[in-house]
């Protein structure tokens, strides 16, 4: 019997030596063949693993300090059940344009708080303002910290690409262009990111309006990313259907209709529920409402797949 | 003469790691007067430390009465006259003895100049003129036991209470010890200590309090004990015999006895014996008697 | 006797050893690596990082404070125990409040110096920013400083109940997650009916408010400015009632203690 660890460590090490591949592989990693493997060494590894932490802590603060201070939490499904709200902020629109639309002040409101004098004190002390005086401070006073992040973790993609958003925040053409440089720079350091990729090229569609440019950088966004397996929050996934999205509407205004059909059915059978390919690839009546119009695109891809119409590059 | 220490039947009782309870001194009852020095002697576990603890106020007694000069045992008022020096303590390691006597005696009610001088006194009486700057950690076990004697005489106490005293101490710091404590008695101090070192405590005291097994086996003055425990030894050549006498008469020899006899009497009646029968006295040897041999048959007689 | 003389005494010595452990100089020269690394951004060219500096200055002066006042207070009372120090102090005519007060007071004294040495710190390293420095900071210091006496009681007493790691985990768990544990029970208790609520009231009153004393995020961001004079007040009050009651359930164990 007490042999039996000793034997089961054995086997163990034994079965490690000789089975390889243990179970499926998600998301094999894509490299270039370009690629100069710079990052794949075992110290760089470890250093990288503390870089991102630094990272991503800068990340959290950087949205704390737009809020100066003011911390904030998702409500609970409970409170959202309850039908507790946001308090009716005075700007509506900025408030969904940071998605406040179902948060709440980690430090409650005098209302929804029974500490009595504590939570007076706790009010009085911390960085608090009911969401009818709620503000956020200028992104661009952020742009150092997004630097900072940067610099610290080079493949940090939400650094670049919420960097990016700010110099260009100016609606300027030269803000535009110093932000396809930085996030160029992004690329360089990073070359897997289909964000930074998609990025680049969304803003030669939406600021620079230079088309023929931004497929090129779409196209290589796209072949990044159709090797790969994301799980389906992955920020990089999103990315991936933006892509998908931007490229159809770019080969439909460039009129390449044949491209437009290939990369809408493509992105379609990765994204179904995708709207926005629907109805580039299926042109849904003018007037249907949005809400039916997801399930009319399904409804139309199914069917076409069952009479073998689509024309399905991946199959 | 005041009573010093008054223990009546006195019961200390700890809780073991196991979690029963063990009685740790069961009914003792001594007392010690002031200006006496009185060896408290015991083997390993007897209830020593115990009893000293329970005068100290360290633990408190779960059964009897404990009082220091009238006053209840672990209270300000004895502890304010008392010196006391534990078993074993680590003083301060980041101290130095300066230091460490200078917080006791602030503790003790010394302050300023006075303070300063005395302590600076106590460390050069005990042979710490040189190490008095030094951290504490850095000092010997047989210094550190110095620093302790040191703090235990601050503020001239009218009772010393002393937990294995000796421990530590190389021969040269046992005998300046002895003179320590010698001078502190003849100054009116109250001596009460435990040691395992029997031949300090035959040279210190004037009494000694014996117990086994948390509990009281028996007292004795140190100048009958020694009276009692002297031997006188005769060694003859010649037919006489001293069997009568004394247990303790053998043939050592061809013609040649021995005998080992207690008491002087005794002694002066064999020696009679062997002058009035012609035999030749070879020998008389006086012996002082084995603390430590009264000691092993005082506790096996109690066990 | 002099009551303050004795608990000066007894305080002067855990300060004594606090520095000579050299636990300060260790947080000091941590923190001071932190402060200045951060400062040094400055000079690769990354401005208006002052938010983040001072945000940066505040953590570290809390994280480290936080750490300094809870290694000193755990191990006080134990160390004495394990090392038979207590023995010489409690032959001495004096209480075992006394000596829980002097040891209070010296961890109070000990960690008020490691944080007035960080702050000191972190001042020079605002001030290579050019970083103002408010009223608010100061304020933020003085609350920080009563938050860390409450830290102290609340730790020393744990240890007079537990072994020393044991007390310092707790405390760990209590100081950094007074916050949560704060939000958890308001959470909870504004979900559960109004019949539960005063449950969750009462046990949010028991826990040490830490977080209340924290006013690190009005410091750090722009604008806030300092707190009413009634919640310092109020914070007073409260650092004073919490800890005596601490050290009162400290004392409540230690004063029929067998040592």
């Amino acid at each position: 019997m007490r042999f039996i660890p000793i034997i089961a460590i054995i086997g163990s090490a034994a079965a490690g030596n000789f089975v390889k591949d243990f179970g499926p592989t998600i998301n094999p990693p894509y490299i270039p063949a370009n690629y100069d493997a710079q990052e794949t060494h075992a110290s760089t590894s470890i250093l990288g693993q503390f870089r991102t932490s630094i990272s991503s802590w800068l990340w959290l603060r950087t949205d704390l300090y737009l809020h100066n201070g003011v911390e904030m939490r998702q409500m609970t499904e409970a409170e959202r059940k309850s039908g507790m709200s946001t308090e009716d902020a005075a700007d509506d629109g900025h408030k969904k344009l940071m998605n406040e639309e179902s948060v709440l002040t980690t430090v409650p409101s005098k209302d929804r708080d029974f500490r009595g004098i504590f939570g007076d004190i706790e009010r009085a002390t911390s960085a608090y303002k009911d969401m009818h005086h709620h503000t956020h401070n200028d992104p661009v006073a952020a742009l150092p910290l997004f630097r900072l992040m940067t610099w610290l973790d080079p493949t940090f993609v939400p650094g670049w690409v919420q960097g990016a958003a700010i110099i260009g925040r100016d609606r300027s053409d030269a803000a535009a262009i110093k932000a396809v440089e930085y996030l160029k720079e992004g690329e360089r350091q990073d070359p897997f990111s289909v964000s930074i990729v998609m990025e680049i090229g969304e803003i030669y569609i939406t600021r620079l309006n230079n088309l023929p440019k931004a497929v090129t950088y779409l196209e290589q966004a796209r072949s990044m990313g159709k090797h790969r397996d994301w799980v389906s929050e992955d920020a990089e996934n999103t990315a991936l259907e933006q892509t998908y999205r931007w490229l159809a509407l770019c080969y439909r205004n460039l009129e390449q209709t044949q491209m437009m059909r290939q990369v809408a059915s493509e992105g379609l059978k990765r994204y179904p529920d995708d709207i926005v390919l629907a109805h580039v690839l299926y042109q849904p009546p003018a007037l249907m409402k949005p809400q039916y119009q997801k399930e009319w695109a399904r409804e139309k891809i199914s069917e076409q797949k069952s009479t073998a119409k689509v024309d399905d590059p991946l199959e | 003469m005041s009573t010093a220490i008054l223990a009546e039947q006195l019961h200390v009782r700890y809780k073991a790691k196991n979690g029963k309870w063990v009685e740790a001194v069961q009914g003792l009852t001594f007392n010690v007067e002031a200006g006496e020095v009185v060896g408290f002697l015991g083997p390993n576990g007897a209830g020593k430390s115990s009893t000293l603890k329970a005068l100290m106020g360290f633990v408190e007694p779960s059964g009897g009465n404990c009082q220091i000069f009238g006053e209840p045992a672990g209270s300000l008022a004895s502890r304010a006259r008392i010196g006391y020096l534990p078993e074993v303590a680590l003083y301060y390691p980041f101290l130095t003895p300066r230091e460490t006597l200078t917080l006791y005696g602030e503790l003790q009610g010394l302050h300023g100049k006075a303070l300063k001088t005395e302590a600076e006194t106590l460390l050069e009486v005990v042979g710490l003129k040189d190490a008095m700057n030094k951290r504490n950690r850095s000092l010997s076990k047989g210094m550190l036991q110095r620093v302790g004697i040191a703090q235990s005489l601050l503020g001239n106490p009218e009772l010393l209470i002393l937990d294995e005293v000796t421990s530590g101490l190389d021969p040269v710091g046992r005998k300046e010890l002895r003179h320590i404590l010698k001078d502190r008695q003849q100054a009116g101090c109250t001596l009460f200590f435990s040691s395992h070192e029997l031949s300090e405590v035959e040279m210190l005291c004037d009494r000694i309090v014996l117990i086994n097994n948390g509990k009281f086996v028996e007292e004795r003055q140190i100048s009958d004990l020694k009276q009692e425990l002297r031997q006188f030894s005769v060694r003859y050549k010649g037919e006489v015999s001293l069997f009568d006498l004394t247990d303790h008469w053998q043939q050592v020899g061809e013609n040649i006895y021995e005998a080992v006899f207690t008491s002087k009497e005794q002694l002066l009646v064999a020696l009679d014996r062997v002058h009035d029968e012609k035999a030749k006295l070879l020998d008389v040897v006086a012996q002082e008697g084995s603390l430590e041999d009264y000691f092993v048959e005082a506790i096996a007689r109690a066990a | 006797m002099n009551k303050i003389r004795i608990w000066k005494a007894i305080g002067r010595g855990v300060l004594l050893e606090s520095v000579r452990r050299k636990d300060l100089w260790v947080i000091a020269i941590l923190g001071m690596i932190i402060i200045l690394a951060a400062s040094m951004l400055g000079f690769f060219g990354v401005r208006g990082l002052e938010v983040f500096v001072k945000d940066l200055a505040v953590t570290v002066l809390g994280i480290f404070s936080t750490i300094v006042a809870i290694l000193t207070s755990s191990r006080l009372l134990p160390d004495e125990i394990r090392n038979r120090t207590l023995y010489p102090l409690l032959a001495r005519p004096i209480t075992r409040m006394d000596l829980l007060l002097g040891k209070f007071f010296g961890a109070v004294a000990a960690t008020w110096i490691g944080f007035l040495m960080l702050a000191a710190l972190t001042a020079v390293a605002l001030l290579i920013f050019h970083v103002q420095f408010e009223w608010v900071m100061i304020q933020y210091m003085v609350l920080k400083m009563m938050g860390l006496v409450v830290l102290c009681a609340v730790t020393l007493t744990l240890s007079a109940y537990m072994t020393p790691q044991a007390a310092a985990t707790m405390s760990f768990v209590l100081a950094f997650g007074s916050v949560m544990f704060e939000q958890g029970l308001l959470m909870a208790g504004n979900s559960a009916g109004k019949g539960m609520r005063p449950i969750f009231a009462t046990v949010s009153d028991i826990l040490p408010q830490y977080h209340l004393f924290d006013e690190g995020s009005r410091a750090a961001n722009i604008g806030w400015g300092s707190a009413p004079i009634w919640v310092v007040l109020a914070l007073g009050t409260y650092m004073i009632f919490y800890s005596g009651a601490m050290i009162s359930m400290a004392w409540s164990k230690f004063r029929k203690q067998a040592i």
